[in-house]
Parts: C-alpha cells; structure tokens; sequence
C-alpha cells in the first residue's frame, strides 16, 4: 500500500468545487485514483456524484480546484480534448447512436483513436485495422451477434454492454462508468460486473454504483461522496464498518 | 453493396439522361436543366438534413453565392482571362466552400431550432444586402454575362448546356454518395443521432458540424453556378426565402431519409411547375397540398416509400396487394379531381374577369366556363359533383388504406409504407 503511495495517481483532484448559481453541488472534493485500481464512488441521491463526473470528464469546467490526468491538467479543458489525454466515460442514461448499427457504434470511437477523425477520402470498407479492432470490441462485450442491428433495437442490458465497449474503443487508460448497473435484474448485474472486470483489466476504473454487492465484488477502494463532499476513502471493508458512513448512507439505505 | 440490380437501374436511367434529350424540345431540354440542378442542390441540402440531421432554412445563400461567383468568373472570361467554360462550376464550388465556412461555423455553434432560425437570417442578410451592392450582386438588376466558346464548343444551344450540367450533377451526386461511405461520412451520422456523446468519444463536435455545412454549402454553390451558367444571368431574388424553401419541400417531399429521395422530389417538383404553371395560376397552392399531405401519410417522403416496398419485396404478395393499390389511386385521383375542380372553380368566381361579367350582367350571376364546360354558379349541381367526388374518394381511399395497412401487418411490418404515426425526419438507417 505504501509503494503504491508515491506513484503519481492516474486521477488527481485537489480543491474541485462547482456551484449552480448560489448552490455549491460539489465542496471542495480531494480525491486521488491510484493508477490501475478500481474505484467506487457512492453516495445517496443528490450527492453530486454525477455532477463530480461530469466535472472530471469536461461536460462541464469546475468553479474552483484542479484536477490531473497522469499528472497533466485537465482542468476545464471540453470533452473531446480530454478524451484524447486519456480519459474515457459512460452515462447514466444510456447515451448511444440508436439509428446506426451497433459496429457502427463502435467503429466512431475506434476511429477517433486511429486519428481518422476527419476521414474523407478513403471508404471506411478499406480500414482494416479500424474494422478489426471494432470487431475485437464487439467481442469483448458479449455483442458479436447483434453487430449488424441497430442499436436502439438491442435489450436494454445490451445496451448498457454497448456503452460499456463504446468508453472502451478511444483506447483511454482511465475509464468512468456511471452507474453500469442500474436497472439491471440480479443476473444482468452480475454479467455486467464480470463484463466490467474483464475490459477495465490494466486500466484504471473510477465508477458511480449504488448496489453495494457491485462494489464489494469489483473494486479496491471506495470513497463515500455526501453533500458535495468526500466523507471518506477507504476498502470496501472498511468503508462498511465506518460509522460515521452508516449514518450517512449506508444506515440510510437500510432503513 | 450495390447489387447487380441496383447497377442496371442506374445505368439505364444514365442511358436515358444521356440519349434521350436530343430528340425533345428546347422547353424540355431547358426543364431538364432546371431537374437536374434542382437535384444537386436537393441533394447538397440533404446532407444537412437527412445525415447531419441540421435544417437549414438559408440555403438559397450559397445557391446565390455560387451563382454569382460563376458569373463574375464568366465576365472576367470575355474579359479575356483565359478560364475553360466547362469548368466555370468551380468558382461556384469555391465560394460556397469559403461562405459556408464562414457562415456555418455561426449556425453550428447552436442545433434545432437555433440552427435553423440562423441559417435563415444569413440568408436573408445577403437578400437584403445584395440588391444595395452594385459591384458584387449588381444591385437590383443583377449581374450579367455570356457564355465564351471553348475548344470548339460554342455553349449556344441549350443542349449543350444539358450536358454541361448533367457531367457536373453526375460527378457531385457521385461524390456525395461517396461520402457517405467515408469514415467522415459515418461521423456525420453519428453527430445527427447523438452530437454529446459524439464529443466524448474524442471529436470536436463543432469543428465537425462546420466541416459539414461548408461541404453541404459547396456542392449548392455548384449548382448556383449550374444555373448561372444556364440563364447567363442572376439577380438577388436567388438569395429569397423561397429559394430555401423550395429546397426544403422537394427533399422532404421525396424523402430526406433515402440517398436519391431529393432527387425524386425535385425532379418531380420542378416538372410539375414547368407542366402545370402554364395551365393555372394555383399551381403553389397545389404545391404545398401535396407537400402537406405527404408530411401527414406519408412522412418517410416518396424515396421512403419506395424503399419500403424494396427492402421488403419479398414478402410484396402482388395479387393481393395489386387490387387495394389501384383502389387507393382511384380514390386519390377522385379527391384529386374534386379538389381541382373546388380550386379553379374558387380561382374564377373570385378573379378579376368574373367580377367584370359580374357587374356587367343583366340578372344573378353569369355563367363561368372550366374544363370545356358551362358551369351555373348557383346550381346545386356545380357544387355537388365535387363534394361527391371528395366523399366517394375518401371512403374508397380509408377503405384501401385499411386493407393495405392489413396486409403488412399481416406480415409482421406495421411500419407499413404509408403511416398513420408520426415519424420524425432522419437519414438513412
């Protein structure tokens, strides 16, 4: 544990607060990803966790704080230039291009990572590489037969599995899920988590869940996110035992 | 893929376009002209529409602005600057580019609405600039020239011009086809379904939409210059509102959804004012019902429909289909002939020759003459004979669309080829 202390963090956020209008959604967050960790954010309802996602991955800039990518700010910069420093994420709400076919969905990021982004004057039928690797994706997620489909037609589990490989064709290091999991039966759940585990393997994962059975069983710490502030970063273990955490949250939830 | 079918298709149309006008006269030779540029710029406006998923209320600007780039390029060739006529089309290219740039990195900074709302102000900014700017637009007369001879071709006869148009509408209809199959082509896709998620996948969502609309404005700058080459003259009224309306009706009406949809209809638009503008004065009116009703049953537009019926050719049972088909056209041709007859029997009684016979007549209300015939203006008759041919048209149109819609949902397609359900306009699937 002490080794890894003084690797420089995949993640770096240092003073990150964000107000909407008088409202200070995020309060000062202090927050370090260690780099090839799984990381869990939870919190109850209102908490900013998306909010603090949303801040991370440029959709909109921080009021104050500072945030690195692998030691290189990222602070405020718009999404596509901090997807090409590294840092790649999913929605909340399922966010894909329902009218093209699921390879296509995932050849646009595929794409953006071989630098084609403006391609022009070669058919994409040519692109080896590109198709290749899109096909590769497509396998990984569990998607290979539905390829040619549609994407708005796909189950909605198949969905949450397109976004997942969607975050993961830009060939980004650091991955942010938002809530892979929601509305997922028991059993989608637990393929989501072993989908989840296989593709973040050697990458960096920081992700928003609130089924505590997801955390405990994928990933290595857990910060406890309450009324725009961190309440405590520990092991899921731990995070369980804490007292001042079960007020908070988890005692909530129970009740 | 293309297939073997598609290629035969293509290339018999090809055969036709090229071997065909020589035999027709001037006025048709000069329609197909106007067909033919009409589609490109149907087709330049699509790319917006149809795959980018912008609409753009403005587009007669780079229409214009091509048109006028090619004629200032034309004065400069009987100036003496040595220039091939053939290629005068790329002044048009050029300017639309360079405008489009301009003006689309303003439109795109904003999508829907806003989109649309400052496209149509660009537009209209060069509308009302144009007729106070002498050296460029040529004020309220517009810009002149001729077209000069050219290794031996001279340009005079409107056949000649045909060809001209028809290589350069070829060459951009291929090129836009090509696009599509383009990685670019792809993202542009991708931007009209979802433009957020398009940003966090690593694409400047904004530089992309500005490289769209210049090329979408360049291709409608060819075919401004297409027609300046055509009418050897161009004033501001080509900058008017609607100029990009037009645009918007005809791919609309042929379906934004299908590659070749605009074709469709502006071909079919672009016809029928040449057709029917000499038979009666209504004929916008007529324009914009069809244009109604295709948005209200048929949303997909005419290329939609005829994509339905191929892609699902094999489940098309013709004898059963066949007798609900031609039902449905006969009830579409009695409503039709009911509401011509309402139209010009309205255009008559309230135009400025009736009012005369009015004044003048004796006792009631003259007599009026439509179609050959003698109409009483206050027989119960008059006004019967085209209520009846609206009723029995309508109930035999209901009755057939019935059966039709029964039948592909009998084959597990309710998404039939003419819906009852709003669809929303979007590219190719």
């Amino acid at each position: 544990m002490s080794a890894t202390r003084t690797e420089l963090p995949a993640l770096h956020l240092a003073g990150v607060t964000k107000s909407f209008g008088p409202i200070e959604v995020i309060q000062g967050v202090d927050l370090d990803i260690r780099p090839g960790e799984r990381h869990a954010v939870i919190g109850p309802n209102g908490a900013g966790k998306s909010t603090l996602f949303n801040l991370i991955s440029g959709m909109f800039p921080p009021s104050s704080g500072e945030i690195l990518l692998d030691g290189q700010g990222i602070t405020g910069l718009s999404p596509h230039r901090i997807n090409r420093a590294g840092l790649a994420r999913s929605f909340q709400i399922t966010n894909i291009f329902h009218r093209l076919s699921v390879f296509e969905n995932l050849r646009i990021g595929v794409l953006a990572r071989h630098g084609v982004r403006y391609g022009l004057f070669r058919p994409i039928s040519r692109m080896r590489r590109v198709n290749e690797e899109t096909a590769e994706v497509l396998e990984r997620v569990g998607l290979r037969a539905r390829g040619e489909d549609l994407a708005g037609d796909l189950t909605y589990s198949e969905q949450r599995a397109l976004e997942i490989g969607m975050t993961l064709t830009t060939g980004a290091d650091v991955i942010l899920l938002d809530e892979p999991t929601a509305g997922m039966s028991r059993e989608e759940t637990a393929e989501a988590v072993e989908l989840i585990r296989s593709v973040t393997q050697g990458k960096t994962l920081l992700m928003v869940e609130h089924d505590m059975s997801v955390v405990f069983s994928l990933c290595d710490r857990v910060s406890v996110l309450v009324y725009g502030s961190i309440l405590a970063t520990d092991t899921p273990e731990r995070i369980s035992a804490n007292r001042e955490v079960q007020e908070a949250y988890l005692g909530e939830e129970a009740s | 893929m293309a297939s073997m079918r598609t290629i035969l298709i293509l290339a018999a149309i090809l055969l036709l376009l090229v071997a065909v006008p020589p035999f027709l006269g001037i006025a048709w030779q000069n329609a197909l002209v106007n067909v033919l540029i009409a589609s490109l710029f149907a087709l330049a406006f699509n790319l917006l529409i149809g795959q980018a998923g912008l609409l753009s209320f403005g587009h007669a600007a780079y229409f214009g602005i091509g048109a006028f780039a090619a004629l200032h390029l034309m004065i400069a060739v009987e100036d003496g600057f040595d220039f091939p006529t053939p290629l005068l089309p790329v002044a048009g290219a050029a300017a639309g580019l360079l405008v489009g740039i301009v003006a689309g990195y303003f439109a795109t900074m904003r999508s829907g609405v806003y989109f649309a709302l400052v496209t149509l102000a660009i537009a209209e900014l060069f509308h009302s600039l144009a007729p106070h700017l002498q050296g460029v637009f040529g004020g309220e007369s517009g810009v002149s020239s001729m077209r000069m001879p050219w290794q031996g071709i001279v340009f005079g006869s409107i056949i000649e011009v045909y060809y001209l148009t028809l290589g350069w509408v070829l060459i951009c209809g291929l090129a836009l086809w090509t696009y599509t199959r383009t990685p670019f082509g792809r993202l542009t896709l991708a931007l009209r379904d979802n433009e957020q998620r398009v940003r966090f996948l690593g694409y400047d969502a904004h530089a992309a939409k500005v490289i769209v609309f210049a090329i979408s404005a360049m291709f409608s700058g060819v075919a401004g210059a297409l027609l300046a080459i055509s009418n050897e003259t161009a004033n501001y009224s080509l900058f008017a509102t609607d100029v990009s309306a037009q645009v918007v009706l005809q791919t609309f009406v042929g379906g934004s959804t299908v590659f070749f949809g605009p074709v469709v209809g502006a071909a079919a638009f672009t016809l029928f004012s040449f057709l029917v503008s000499d038979l009666t004065r209504s004929w916008v009116f007529y324009q914009g019902l069809i244009f109604v009703l295709v948005m209200l049953f048929a949303p997909t537009g005419i290329g939609g429909v005829v994509q339905f019926h191929a892609r699902h050719r094999r489940q098309l049972d013709r004898s059963r289909l066949a007798g609900p088909y031609a039902l449905a056209l006969l009830g579409g041709l009695l409503i039709a002939g009911g509401v011509v007859y309402l139209t010009e029997t309205v255009a008559v009684l309230f135009g400025q020759g009736y009012a005369v016979r009015m004044r003048d007549a004796v006792d009631g209300l003259p007599n009026y003459d439509l179609f050959g015939i003698s109409w009483n203006p206050v027989s119960i008759l008059t006004w019967l004979l085209p209520l009846v041919l609206v009723a029995v048209g309508g109930v035999i149109l209901v009755r057939a669309r019935r059966s039709i819609a029964g039948f592909w949902d009998r084959v597990g397609r309710s998404d039939g080829p003419v819906e009852t359900k709003a669809a929303a306009p979007g590219g190719p699937a």
